[in-house]
C-alpha cells in the first residue's frame, strides 16, 4: 500500500500542499484532478522522493520516503512517468529503458535488453528499438518513457501529465497504452486533465484544490451527484461541458 | 638576401621531430586536463561545500597566473625543494594543470546545461549519485563539452610553444635552433607561423568532426 498521511508542503511562505491523505492500494487506479497550480505535480514529486516536506508521512509498502535509509526501497516500489518524458537523451530507446534494471536491479544485461525489446514491441514500438529520443515523436517518447518505469516491475506506477505535451493524435497513442496497463491491475496514481479517461480507468478520483484533497471518490460518484453536490467540483466540471464525459 | 624557403629543406627532418613533440606533448597535455577537468567539475557541482569550494579555489588560481610563471616553478622552483622532473613531463604535467583549469570550467557548463527533468528521471529510477554522474551526467556533458574542449586543445597548442623556455626542443624550440644556425630567421618563422596556423586549423576541424560524429543521432537534444 501506497500512503500519504496529512502531507503538507510549503515553497517558502506559499503552502502548496495541506494535510493531504491518500492511499493507493495495489490494483487499484486512481486519478488525482484538479486546476493547474493545485499542487498534482508537487505531490507526485512529494511520493517519490523529489521533494522534501514539512509535516506528515508517506510510506510506500510501509517503507518511508522522508528516512534516507529507506528511501532507495521505497523508490524501487515505484516508478515515475514524466510530463516532459525525461529519457537520457545519449541512449537508444532500449538504453534508456534497460539502464535502470543493469544498474539498481543488478540483473543481467541480456535478460534486461531482451525485456526491455518485448516491451517496446508491446506499445508498438519494436522497429525505434535502437533510435534515440530525438529521432523520436512525442508519443513516441512517452511509449519509451512509459516502457522504463515498466521495466522497473514497480509496485505503483506515477504518472505526471503524460499526455500534457502531446498533440492530440500522438496523446491517444498514449492513453490507448495507459488503458491496457490500467485494465491488466497495473496500480497507477495517475494525474491528469484527460477528464473523459481518467473517468473510463480510474477506480477512484481524488480532487485537489490549493493544496487540500476535498475529495476522493469511487469514480462513479464523483461524476454523479456526491461529486456535484461539491461546489468546486461542480464548477471544474462545468468548465469542462464541452469534452465529452 | 631575398625570401628563400629551399634553405629550410635540410633542417626538415629536425623541425618535424619538433612537431612530433609538439604534438604528443598537447595530446598528453589533452588527456591530463580532461581527466583533472572532470574531476574538478564533478567537485565543482558536488553537494559537499569543502569540494565546491577548493575546486573553484583551483580553478581561480590557475587562471590568473601566467603560464610561464608556473612553468619556471614546475621546472626551476620545485628542484629546489629536491624535485625533478625531466622537461617533457614538466610541460605536460604543467600545461594538464593549466588547461584543467579551462576545462573544468567547460565540462562544468556541460553539466549545468542538462534539463533538470533528465536528472530526476535518473534520480528516481534509484540510481545511486555515483551512477548517474557516470552514466547519464559525464556523458552528456562531454558530448555538449566536444567543441569548447576544441577551443581549450587549440590554445594547448598555442601555449606549448612556452616549454621552449624550459629547454623543451618543441616546434617553437627547434625552429629558434634552425633560426640561429641559419641565420634566416625571417623564413624560419615565416614558416613557423604557417605550422602553427596549419596545426590549430586541424585541431579545430578535427574537433568539428568529432562532435558531428558523437551527436549524430542527438541533434536538437545535445546541441
Ligand atoms: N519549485 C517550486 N518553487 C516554488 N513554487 C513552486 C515550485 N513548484 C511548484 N510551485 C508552486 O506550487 C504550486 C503547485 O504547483 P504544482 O504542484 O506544479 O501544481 P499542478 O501540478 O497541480 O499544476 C503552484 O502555485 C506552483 O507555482
Ligand atoms: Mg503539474
Amino acid at each position: 500500500m501506497l500512503s500519504v498521511n496529512g502531507l503538507c508542503k510549503s515553497f517558502g511562505t506559499h503552502k502548496v500542499l495541506d494535510g493531504v491523505n491518500l492511499t493507493l492500494n495495489p490494483g487499484e487506479v486512481v486519478s488525482v484532478l484538479g486546476a493547474s497550480g493545485s499542487g498534482k505535480s508537487t505531490l507526485i514529486r512529494c511520493i517519490n522522493g523529489l521533494e522534501k516536506f514539512e509535516a506528515g508521512a508517506i510510506t510506500v509498502d510501509g517503507f518511508d520516503v522522508a528516512k534516507p535509509k529507506e528511501l532507495a526501497e521505497a523508490r524501487r516500489r515505484s516508478a515515475t512517468v514524466f510530463q516532459q518524458f525525461n529519457l537520457y537523451p545519449h541512449m537508444t530507446a532500449v538504453e534508456n529503458i534497460a539502464l535502470a534494471p543493469v544498474e539498481v536491479l543488478k540483473r543481467p544485461k541480456a535478460e534486461v535488453i531482451a525485456e526491455a525489446r518485448a516491451l517496446l514491441d508491446r506499445v508498438g514500438l519494436a522497429h525505434r528499438a535502437d533510435a534515440y529520443p530525438a529521432q523520436l515523436s512525442g508519443g513516441q517518447r512517452q511509449r519509451v518513457g512509459i516502457c522504463r518505469a515498466l521495466a522497473m516491475q514497480p509496485r505503483y506506477l506515477l504518472l505526471d501529465e503524460v499526455t500534457s505535451a502531446l498533440d492530440p493524435e500522438m496523446t491517444a497513442e498514449v492513453l490507448d497504452i495507459l488503458k491496457v496497463l490500467a485494465t491488466t491491475g497495473t496500480t497507477m496514481l495517475f494525474v491528469t486533465h484527460e477528464i473523459a479517461f481518467a473517468r473510463s480507468i480510474s477506480h477512484r478520483i481524488v480532487f485537489l484544490e490549493k493544496g487540500e484533497l476535498i475529495a476522493d471518490m469511487p469514480t462513479a460518484d464523483f461524476f454523479s451527484e456526491r461529486g456535484r453536490s461539491l461546489p468546486r467540483v461542480a464548477q471544474f466540471l462545468s468548465k469542462l461541458q464541452g469534452e465529452a464525459l | 638576401m631575398g625570401f628563400d624557403l629551399s634553405i629550410l629543406a635540410k633542417h626538415v627532418p629536425f623541425l618535424l621531430e619538433g612537431l612530433w613533440l609538439t604534438t604528443v606533448v598537447c595530446l598528453g597535455a589533452l588527456a591530463g586536463s580532461i581527466v583533472l577537468g572532470i574531476v574538478v567539475a564533478a567537485c565543482r557541482t558536488a553537494a559537499s561545500p569543502l569540494a565546491r569550494r577548493l575546486s573553484a579555489i583551483y580553478v581561480d588560481v590557475f587562471r590568473n597566473i601566467p603560464f610561464i610563471v608556473q612553468l619556471f616553478f614546475f621546472y626551476f622552483g620545485l628542484p629546489e625543494v629536491g624535485i625533478y622532473i625531466e622537461a617533457a613531463p614538466t610541460g605536460i604535467i604543467a600545461l594538464s594543470i593549466a588547461g584543467g583549469a579551462y576545462t573544468s570550467d567547460v565540462i562544468r557548463a556541460g553539466i549545468l546545461a542538462i534539463e533538470p527533468g533528465i536528472l530526476e528521471a535518473a534520480e528516481v529510477s534509484g540510481l545511486t549519485r555515483r551512477k548517474i554522474f557516470t552514466k547519464v551526467i559525464l556523458p552528456i556533458a562531454l558530448r555538449t563539452s566536444i567543441r569548447p574542449l576544441g577551443a581549450v586543445c587549440v590554445n594547448l597548442v598555442l601555449t606549448s610553444s612556452v616549454l621552449s623556455t624550459i629547454t623543451l626542443n618543441e616546434l617553437t624550440g627547434s625552429a629558434k635552433i634552425v633560426a640561429a644556425e641559419t641565420f634566416r630567421p625571417f623564413e624560419v618563422y615565416a614558416a613557423l607561423l604557417v605550422a602553427y596556423a596549419c596545426l590549430t586549423y586541424a585541431v579545430s576541424g578535427l574537433f568539428g568532426a568529432v562532435h558531428r560524429h558523437v551527436n549524430r543521432h542527438t541533434a536538437g537534444e545535445v546541441a
